[in-house]
């Protein structure tokens, strides 16, 4: 099964993990299913244990739109997508990100509205073996419950997202952060409710809703930014991808080199590189020395599939005004 | 994993609490040994307040049995749904009856009981009724669940 999502163009090692990170998104799946179904049965109304839940709903998102990304992102270049579909896995971060960030948006009023209309949460009982139990124990029961797995799932996925510079499973494993912190939260909100102070509900939920809301902005701010072709970064956006200046002070040294740019833009699983070489002299510029070049590029970092190298007599000066890399 | 055994222990902790749930206006500490303030509309054979000082019916019944654990009097206060919810609103009333059922339109400003009997409807439909108490004061409504639950 695994090979249908594995790229052609995909190292064995990668191709490993990926196959894994495929799998804990299917079980993540089934365990969403699991806790969607148990935390509607008695989330009663409080606002904390429904906007956890409706966050259950929506974590479901990242995990279909990885499986279904790297899958598309896997079928080889035709003549109507000659770039590939790289940027199917773009596209799916793009989806996750909106859809946290629209929720977060609208939980977030909602939680609001109910701390001003002062909405006091009844919380009552439920017969559980013929007794009468409060049915604030059974959410907090619930709830504690679907900590433990997000917690150990996040993890795995945050070392795996890592391993395959993947940013839609990067957004996945940030999902099963905020699942573990909303459950913990509504556990407060339920306490609250039962120590009397009815507040405590619709301020777990604000705190909650406020998380998601954050995880939306940052996300979808990294789908666009890299679906705007932004300097490609590492998995978790937090600083230029070191590829970048590696191919760029590999070309840099060759002997036939006097100057080089180079452009870095993320396509998803893989990196597509622009170098521009301006030669030392038109003597030293060879189809072998451009041939060996490009393949040593390639050699540098399996992520380093796409690699353009283009012969100029001079750094264009629109690019060279934006260069990182002046020459010295 | 620290953290969740902090939480478990929280738990186990409050469960072992009996102060939970609490009412944020303490209305279950001020009927006990004191008065239960209730509103009745007229919905026979639940509720009958033809005589207005002696209400009958077997919603009547059951909330004198259990003001009468409470050790509290009661005190009736006869009118419209509407009417009674508003009191219950502001604090002057602890419970509402009248034969309501679960599907009350009143659910958002009142607290419902778990269902406490059935009956068939005239289109032989089943109708689960309920009784209406103040939004949050969850000690109050557990306690008066506890009591309608019993056989």
């Amino acid at each position: 099964m695994a090979s249908r999502f594995r790229h052609p163009e995909l190292p064995d090692e990668q191709a490993a993990i990926l196959a894994r990170a495929v799998r804990y998104e299917w079980l993540t799946i089934g365990y969403l299913a699991l806790t969607i179904a148990a935390v509607g049965i008695v989330m009663g109304s409080s606002q904390a244990l429904k906007t956890a839940w409706i966050e259950d709903l929506l974590s479901l998102a990242p995990p279909f739109a990885f499986l279904i990304a790297t899958r598309i992102a896997a079928m080889p270049a035709t003549a109507r997508f000659p770039y590939g579909y790289f940027r199917a896995t773009g596209v799916a971060h793009l989806v996750a990100g909106v859809a946290l960030l629209t929720m977060g948006a609208v939980l977030v009023g909602e939680s609001a509205i109910s701390l001003v209309t002062n909405d006091r949460p009844p919380v009552g009982t439920v017969q559980l073996f013929g007794a009468p139990v409060w049915s604030g124990w059974l959410m907090i029961g619930v709830m504690a419950l679907t900590i433990p797995v997000p917690v150990i799932f996040g993890r795995i996925k945050m070392k795996l997202a890592r391993q395959l510079h993947n940013k839609v499973l990067y957004a996945d494993a940030d999902m099963n952060k905020a699942d573990w912190m909303t459950a913990a939260g509504s556990i407060v909100g339920v306490t609250g409710i039962g120590l009397g102070f009815w507040w405590a509900d619709s301020a777990a939920a604000a705190f909650i809703a406020a998380s998601i809301l954050w995880d939306g902005v940052k996300n979808t701010r990294g789908a666009i930014t890299d679906l705007m072709d932004t300097r490609a970064t590492t998995f978790d956006d937090d600083r230029p991808h070191p590829d970048a200046e590696l191919v760029a002070r590999y070309l840099q040294n060759l002997p036939w080199v006097d100057d080089v740019y180079v452009r870095v833009r993320d396509e998803g699983q893989f990196l597509h590189v622009e170098a521009f070489v301006v030669p030392r002299s038109n003597r030293s510029l060879t189809l072998e020395r451009l041939e060996e070049a490009r393949a040593a590029c390639r050699a540098l970092d399996w992520k380093l599939l796409d690699v353009v190298l283009t012969p100029v007599a001079e750094v264009p000066p629109l690019v060279a005004s934006r260069s990182e890399r002046r020459p010295s | 994993m620290m953290r969740l055994a902090v939480a478990g222990a929280l738990v186990a902790a409050l469960a072992g609490c009996q102060g939970i749930p609490a009412d944020p206006d303490g209305t279950l500490d001020e009927v006990t040994g004191g008065t239960l303030q209730v509103g009745v509309t007229h919905n026979p054979p639940w509720t009958d307040v033809m005589d207005a000082a002696n209400p009958s019916g077997s919603e009547v019944r059951l909330v004198e049995q259990w003001a009468a654990d409470l050790d509290a009097e009661v005190s009736w206060t006869v009118g419209s749904e509407s009417v009674l919810i508003d009191a219950m609103d502001r604090g002057e009333l602890d419970l509402v009856i009248g034969g309501f059922r679960d599907d009350t339109p009143w659910m958002d400003r009142a607290a419902l009981t778990a269902p406490y009997t059935e009956s068939t409807g005239d289109d032989g439909a089943v109708e689960k009724h309920v009784m209406l108490a103040p939004l949050g004061e969850n000690r109050f409504l557990v306690a008066l669940e506890t009591f309608l639950g019993r056989p």
